[in-house]
């Protein structure tokens, strides 16, 4: 280069600096303020909480390895399926993924990618933490304790009659809606007010758009969930007749109540993932990000959109046909910004510098099962084929396709991109790439089957079957149990980096981001002054450094105007 | 009209029922063909979307693909005419699935005048066709090429009838009336009488009917499945009954009659035990002693209760009696108030077998006529 270029490169962290170590003991984690800290053990608490569910989702699955059942036999064998699939899906709901992101990974890296010191609220923060843990421990009490068989959806009047303990499990929701808009809340102030001199809304990363719009829908969404809750537990206690039919209440008034809130949950879920993805194609590919105020713009319609597409989850339920049809309408909107980003990722990676890290390997297989799970979103869009579809395995194989190819899958490609930067270690690639191949593999074995088992009859919640569903249910089944090997793999993978990876430099993959700024794992203060602001995706001045495998960031060497040092100290130093 | 990609999947010899598609049960409504129709077109816009897309991805993957350090080819950051294209450009495609979707929903929703009226009660766990004049049966039989309204109603909590044949599908909501309906156009086949006679030979001695092994009906016809698709409880999955598409009305006038009423070759303990496996009470009341949700029949008749109302009972004619027609009335203590009621739905003669059939599973029947004696 012909002018002389000075790089950047903030180093490696003192013992002191860095925030894991610089204060030690177990009251110096269960009190800290440090959304980093916070932010870490909430992902343990996930995680945790994702084996428990995960762990049940394999109980699911090997008691349907038989048609009459093979897991749990005996005279309560129905009774503990449904228990399992109950616990199953309330625990991935409302323990794992709905905090999996916005809790665990936002909380980490949105003070950092604003170059703040922390969130606004750091004792909120911390306190919505053990709100979590205290709803956590509660709920799954209260569900192991009576064995509850309601499904997670909690429908009347089969939830207001069972002798399972509804009320406690529904006060374990409640308590866990209040961490949820705690965390929402904090969020949205923070990235109101905390960003940098230059961070302008469209200069923001696109994780935090998503996480922004995400905070919106809870905010708004998860008080209604309260209600809801509330109103079931007076159902149940004082029958004030909302929502029993023997008391002059109307059922399907529950269902509206119950989707009001949880069909934008289902973006509460997704747009982190979206967030993630549009961080991880761009610095994979080393490409600006393609559209970025469409990506942008699509987060906060999605988020808008998401609330007023709750009655397509009750299309057989007995509502007037131009309900019916409204509700169709309007769900097929909220396809159109979703499709947006997927061309948009695409066209992202076309004519990019691709590194098929661990990371990218997960964005990639992202792009590949969300497809598969929107556009299976338009059969049941539809509304005759949804009249054949409801309730059957193609709605159970469709929202995991979401769920589980989306948002976990961008979550473990979350956690494998950022595992450098919160650890400081960096894991075995090539381990990392064939976990991830196992899972998608596992991942597709489990689901694909259950689309043909939807549309060929198979209703959803059934204990045991007819045999003509049996060869689609034992593939099935092997699906899953390849699914939980190479999850089990990409857990020793990181494990074991703990015990044995290399030092992780400050920008292992050479994002342009803020958090890549600061040294890895990050100094307690992140920052010591507010970092300087660019485009978050200009890739133009990092640099592959071979010798030490890391990326540097470049910048011409500048003039500094005044050239002199003052002749006296100034005053507030 | 059976769609071409449909066709092309038939020979999949390892999903059980050959003469299926890949995707689809047999088509057995005329709902079937246009929902399958509007299922492939869906289908087909999928693949479009989705084959280019994905291999658009793997040739990034493979060509863009470089060592560590390489610069991007280009670093263009959008294109406004593009992405509004790509935007705007499949929205026609989403018009028209809801277009589609619509119309034909609005046919399936609209039962046309003068339709086969059946009442359906569902209730945990099972199922009560309504024939009118006091026929009552858990099987749906029906008339091909005669469209047939389901007027339908749930005695406890949400349900769903289901027949995936049919394409057609309704929730079945406690507290409303919902309805539905279809048109069969494939009539189920009898079997050959040496094979019906060799199936009820092997059912003999066992509880109910096998529809599952024999794929076919006690009375001898291949079925379309039943379902129940929303979560009621403990034996959601065992909700299921069959669907009998008739040739002809009489030959349903035929059936219905045969099922109105003991037959005179029948017992009264006989038919009551028909009854108790067809009218659902063997869901709630076991006959061998286990406590389900309602007391056990087994050494019943005859035996002394307390009430939860504080008295106790002895299980006479009356007590029974009462039980099935006003059974919130006496309950035994330990149980919920939580049985429908039967009056109306039983004739004096089916009450009469059922008592019948108690006292055949119970010990104490001379008891109560030595006690009327002294």
């Amino acid at each position: 280069m012909s002018t002389s270029t000075i790089s950047r490169d903030p180093g490696y962290p003192t013992d002191r600096e860095n925030y894991l170590t610089n204060s030690s003991g177990i009251l110096s984690w269960m009190f800290t303020l440090d959304h980093k800290r916070i932010g870490l053990m909430y992902l343990i608490g996930v995680m945790t909480a994702f084996a428990v569910g995960g762990l049940l989702a394999l109980g699911i699955r090997l008691h349907l390895l038989d048609p009459e059942g093979w897991m749990f036999t005996g005279a309560e064998a129905n009774n503990i399926y449904n228990q399992v699939f109950t616990l199953h899906g309330a625990i991935m709901v409302f323990l794992f993924i709905i905090p999996s992101v916005p809790a665990a990974l936002g909380n980490f890296l949105v003070p950092v990618m604003l170059g703040a010191k922390d969130v606004a609220f750091p004792r909120l923060n911390l306190s919505s933490f053990y709100l979590w843990c205290f709803g956590a421990i509660f709920f799954v009490s209260a569900l192991f304790s009576s064995g509850l068989d309601t499904g997670w959806t909690f429908y009347t009047p089969y939830s207001t009659t069972t002798d399972t303990s509804v009320i406690l499990a529904t006060l374990g929701a409640f308590i866990l809606g209040f961490s949820s808009i705690f965390t929402g809340l904090n969020f949205i102030v923070t990235i109101n007010t905390m960003r940098p001199p230059g961070m302008t809304w469209f200069k923001m990363p696109l994780f935090l758009w998503a996480t922004y719009a995400t905070s919106i829908i809870q905010v708004l969404a998860t008080p209604v969930l309260g209600i809801t809750l509330l109103l079931l537990i007076a159902e149940r206690t004082m029958h004030v007749g909302i929502f029993d039919p023997e008391f002059n209440g109307d059922p399907v008034t529950y269902q509206h109540f119950f989707w009001f809130y949880s069909h934008p949950a289902v973006y509460i879920m997704i747009l982190p993932a979206f967030g993630i993805i549009s961080e991880l194609i761009s610095v994979h590919s080393h490409k600006h990000i393609f559209g970025y105020r469409f990506i942008a713009y699509s987060s906060i319609a999605i988020a808008l959109l998401g609330f007023l597409v709750w009655g397509h989850h009750m299309f057989t339920s007995g509502m007037s046909s131009l309900t019916t049809i409204i509700f169709s309408a309007l769900t097929f909107t909220v396809s159109v910004p979703s499709a947006i980003k997927v061309f948009n990722w695409l066209a992202t990676m076309y004519k990019g510098s691709i590194s098929l890290t661990t990371p990218m390997c997960y964005a990639i297989s992202f792009i590949f099962l969300f497809t598969i799970g929107g556009l299976t979103g338009l059969f049941l869009g539809t509304l005759a084929t949804d009249l054949h579809l409801h309730d059957t395995y193609f709605v159970v194989a469709h929202f995991h396709y979401v769920m589980v190819g989306g948002t976990l899958i961008a979550f473990l490609g979350g956690v494998f991109h950022w595992w450098p930067k919160m650890v400081g270690k960096m894991y075995n690639e090539s381990h990392g790439r064939i976990a991830s191949l196992l899972v998608f593999l596992g991942f597709n074995g489990t689901f694909l089957p259950q689309f043909v088992l939807g549309s060929r009859g198979m209703p959803r919640r059934y204990a045991t079957y007819d045999p003509e569903f049996a060869f689609l249910h034992q593939m099935s089944t092997y699906g899953a149990l390849l699914l939980g090997c190479g999850l089990l793999y990409a857990f020793i993978v990181l494990m074991l980096s703990l015990a044995k990876g290399r030092r992780a430099p400050a920008n292992p993959w050479g994002g342009a981001t803020l958090e890549w700024a600061c040294t890895s794992p990050p100094p307690y203060y992140n920052f010591e002054r507010p970092p300087v602001v660019g485009d978050p995706y200009d890739f133009h001045n990092i640099e592959w450094d071979a010798k030490e495998e890391k990326y540097i960031s470049t910048e011409p060497e500048r003039k500094l105007v005044p050239e002199e040092t003052p002749g006296q100290v100034p005053a507030h130093h | 009209m059976t769609p071409v990609l449909t066709n092309l999947m038939r020979p999949m010899p390892f999903l059980a029922d050959v003469e299926d598609s890949f995707w689809f049960p047999k088509q057995a409504s005329s709902f079937a063909s246009e929902v399958d129709w509007v299922y492939d077109f869906i289908l087909y816009i999928c693949v479009a979307f989705f084959v280019p897309m994905m291999a658009f991805m793997l040739w990034t993957m493979i060509k863009y693909t470089k060592k560590k350090g390489e610069k991007a080819e280009s670093q263009v950051t959008h294109n406004t005419p593009l992405e509004l294209a790509w935007s705007i450009g499949p929205s026609v495609l989403l018009v028209w699935m809801f277009v589609q979707g619509s119309i034909s929903y609005l046919d399936m929703r609209t039962p046309p005048e003068g339709s086969y009226d059946v009442g359906v009660t569902a209730f945990k766990w099972g199922w009560t066709m309504d024939y009118g004049a006091g026929t009552f049966h858990p099987e749906l039989h029906i008339v091909k090429d005669e469209p047939t309204k389901l007027s339908m109603r749930s005695t406890d909590v949400i349900h769903s009838l289901y027949i995936p044949a049919f394409r057609a599908k309704k929730d079945i909501v406690p507290g409303r009336y919902n309805y539905m309906w279809f048109k069969p156009t494939v009539a189920s086949e009898k079997v050959s009488d040496e094979e019906l006679a060799k199936a009820k030979k092997q059912s003999e001695g066992s509880d109910g009917w096998d529809y599952d092994k024999y794929q076919f009906t006690p009375d001898g016809y291949t079925f379309f499945d039943l379902y129940c698709a929303e979560y009621c409880g403990t034996n959601h999955s065992q909700m299921q009954t069959v669907v009998v598409v008739h040739e002809t009305q009489e030959e349903l006038q035929a059936w219905i009659k045969a099922n109105s009423s003991r037959p005179e070759d029948q017992t009264p303990a006989e038919w009551g035990q028909l009854l108790y496996n067809r009218r659902g009470c063997s869901g709630c009341h076991s006959n061998d002693g286990s406590k389900l949700v309602g007391p056990s029949f087994k050494e019943l008749y005859g035996s002394t209760h307390a009430l939860a109302a504080g008295s106790d009972i002895t299980v006479t004619d009356n007590y029974i009696r009462e039980s099935i027609i006003d059974p919130k009335a006496k309950v035994v203590a330990g149980y919920q108030p939580v049985m429908p009621s039967y009056k109306g739905q039983l004739s004096d003669d089916d009450i009469a077998s059922i008592i019948a059939y108690l006292q055949s599973l119970s010990s104490n029947v001379a008891e109560p006529a030595a006690a009327a004696a002294e």
